[in-house]
């Protein structure tokens, strides 16, 4: 990349032109500078060490090319295999529950709907939230002896506790997660809905469509470039939940939340196998590309722009 | 408008007003029981409204001698403060770039950057460490205000509102005999004071937020965040519910504040960014 912000000197580029290069390198030289630092070396670094020995993570000295040992230990692991297992398990709580919900609870607020910006702003504000905090008052919320337990519990019900059951625990996590997020997807379908002309609307109700068949048929194709990019930020943002399930499981109880993000970190700082644990991430990077891939290509089926 | 429109209006409102509230329900909970005495937080039936209040739970915070959130607290704001005000000057220099100079490679190495936003943060962690190690800066604020200053997302974001002020504005300038820079400073950066009030606000509670970052990168406790404070605080203290809602509500409500008086640039720079796809 540095060779190109530095203009190359041709005889026949005009002088207004090289100002304009100089000026140009100056404004992201420093960028790209801090950019390759702290992105561009790091990625690099990463795939080298997921194919290398590396074992104590400040020990790079004796670095040997292993070929594609940590990769094989990666799917041969059931440990490992298990955590890939619950991070497509998350997911798939996850992404249909906020995708779905953001649609339905943008477009009933898009209606007309008394005090539309304060309903917006309720459903929005656990996405500004610290999520450690957020997590402190879950764990209260659905611990033992507390009061939503207790009135369940008088009301004759047995509640199980979410979080601490082994059945429980890692749709509960995906649940608040679409719950802390949920306000981003619906402010986002909010725009686009704003954007879709009422003409349009209007023209397939004169045509004798049904309110549904005006959803299905008019709304929803409208706001697919939306649906598109949601869905693929959505699908990314499932597998990057280290910070949610650390603060509400810690990736307990047993084994039961330790998703792929939780057992990297475990692999590299406990553990201290930090190729395995580079092997691992390389291996999401793999699967959130592929994914992406599949729906780019698919896009063209069902997304107008 | 019918009647019968009319009803529905009312159905949906509260409806939607009830999932408001079951939304920011914990919050509620959280902020009554930091005011009330530990035994009382887990009483049934609850009371919105404290029985005995007391504001014990917030002092013991501040004078317990073990955990130091008075230190906690001042890193966090100087982390935070300092991140925000490194990434607007930064991000929006850089950005200028891109939107307002016609240099060679520009969109080549635009494309590069945008790429590297599918790059999911999992694998940066360990690499990251290590040059974190190297450079000198592990175990230090610096670990977490650095990496974010760097952020893609904000060079493009910022880069399509620069570019959707006219260029003949900053023409006139050029004309005038105004340099890039001074374009940049007294032109085009406050021109787009509502897109850096949206960046500085999601900076804002993305740093605040953080808990992977100092998790991982400070080691020292008297040089921790807030967000790994209250976890340990809370799991050092699991029976002591008051105190923990306490430590949880402390840090939440800078954000919480921001968040009510600057609504308009937290969800309308959602929804008239580039997100749209």
């Amino acid at each position: 990349m540095k060779q190109q912000n530095t203009p190359k000197r041709k005889g026949k580029t005009s002088l207004a032109q090289k100002k304009e290069n100089r000026a140009g390198a100056l404004f992201i030289a420093p960028y790209l500078i801090f950019f390759t630092v702290f992105t561009g070396i790091p990625f690099l670094m990463a795939i080298a060490m997921a194919f290398g020995n590396v074992t104590y993570i400040t020990k790079l000295d004796n670095l040997k090319f292993v070929g594609l040992k940590n990769f094989i230990t990666v799917f041969t692991n059931e440990e490992i295999l298990a955590s890939l297992g619950r991070t497509f398990l998350y997911s798939l709580v996850y992404v249909p529950l906020i995708m779905v919900l953001g649609f339905a609870f943008a477009f009933i607020l898009n209606k007309d709907v008394f005090c539309k910006n304060g309903i917006r702003s309720m459903i929005f504000m656990p996405y500004v939230s610290n999520m450690v905090a957020i997590a402190i008052v879950f764990k209260v919320l659905l611990g033992n002896g507390s009061p939503i337990i207790q009135g369940l519990q008088n009301m004759g019900f047995e509640p199980p506790l979410l979080l601490q059951s082994l059945k429980w625990a890692l749709p509960t996590t995906a649940a608040i997660a679409v719950w802390k997020s949920l306000g981003l997807n619906m402010v986002v379908y909010l725009g686009a809905l704003q954007d879709v002309p009422s003409e349009l609307v209007e023209a397939a109700q004169i045509d004798g469509a049904t309110k549904w068949q005006r959803i299905r048929h008019v709304i929803i194709p409208m706001v697919s470039p939306t649906t598109f990019f949601l869905l693929i930020s959505s699908i990314t943002g499932s597998f990057q939940n280290f910070t949610i399930i650390q603060a509400l499981t810690e990736g307990g109880p047993g084994q039961a939340t330790t998703v792929m993000s939780i057992n990297i970190v475990r692999t590299a700082f406990t553990k201290y196998q930090t190729s395995v644990a580079s092997a691992m991430a390389l291996v999401m990077f793999a699967v959130v590309m592929i994914v992406t891939l599949i729906q780019w290509r698919g896009q063209k089926k069902w997304v107008n722009y | 408008m019918t009647k019968k429109d009319n009803i529905i209006k009312w159905i949906l409102t509260i409806i939607m007003l009830l999932i408001g509230i079951c939304c920011i329900a914990p919050f509620i909970f959280m902020l009554s029981s930091s005011f009330k005495v530990s035994g009382d937080v887990m009483k049934f039936p609850w009371h919105l409204i404290p029985e005995s209040p007391t504001i014990k739970n917030f002092t013991s915070l501040f004078t317990n001698g073990i955990y130091n959130f008075q230190k906690w607290y001042m890193n966090t704001i100087v982390m935070t403060a300092l991140t925000i005000l490194i990434k607007i000057f930064f991000v929006s220099y850089t950005a200028y770039g891109f939107a307002k100079i016609n240099f060679k490679g520009k969109d080549v190495i635009f494309l590069v950057l945008l790429s590297a936003m599918m790059i999911p943060s999992d694998i940066m962690i360990l690499p990251r460490y290590i040059i974190f190690k190297n450079l000198h800066i592990l175990d230090s604020m610096w670990a977490l205000i650095l990496p974010s200053c760097v952020d893609v997302y904000f060079v493009f974001l910022l880069r399509q509102s620069f570019i959707s002020i006219p260029d003949s504005i900053s023409e006139a300038a050029k004309i005038d005999g105004c340099s890039h820079m001074q374009i940049y400073q007294r032109v085009i950066l406050p021109l787009a004071k509502p897109a850096v009030a949206t960046m500085a606000l999601f900076s804002f509670t993305w740093s605040w937020n953080d808990y992977t970052g100092p998790y991982l990168y400070i080691s020292t406790m008297d040089k921790q965040m807030l967000s790994v404070g209250i976890k340990l605080f809370s799991s050092g203290l699991t029976q002591d519910y008051g105190a923990q809602m306490a430590s949880a509500t402390i840090v939440l409500i800078p954000i919480m504040v921001a968040f009510l008086f600057c609504q308009r640039f937290f969800i309308e720079g959602v929804t008239s960014s580039g997100v749209k796809g």
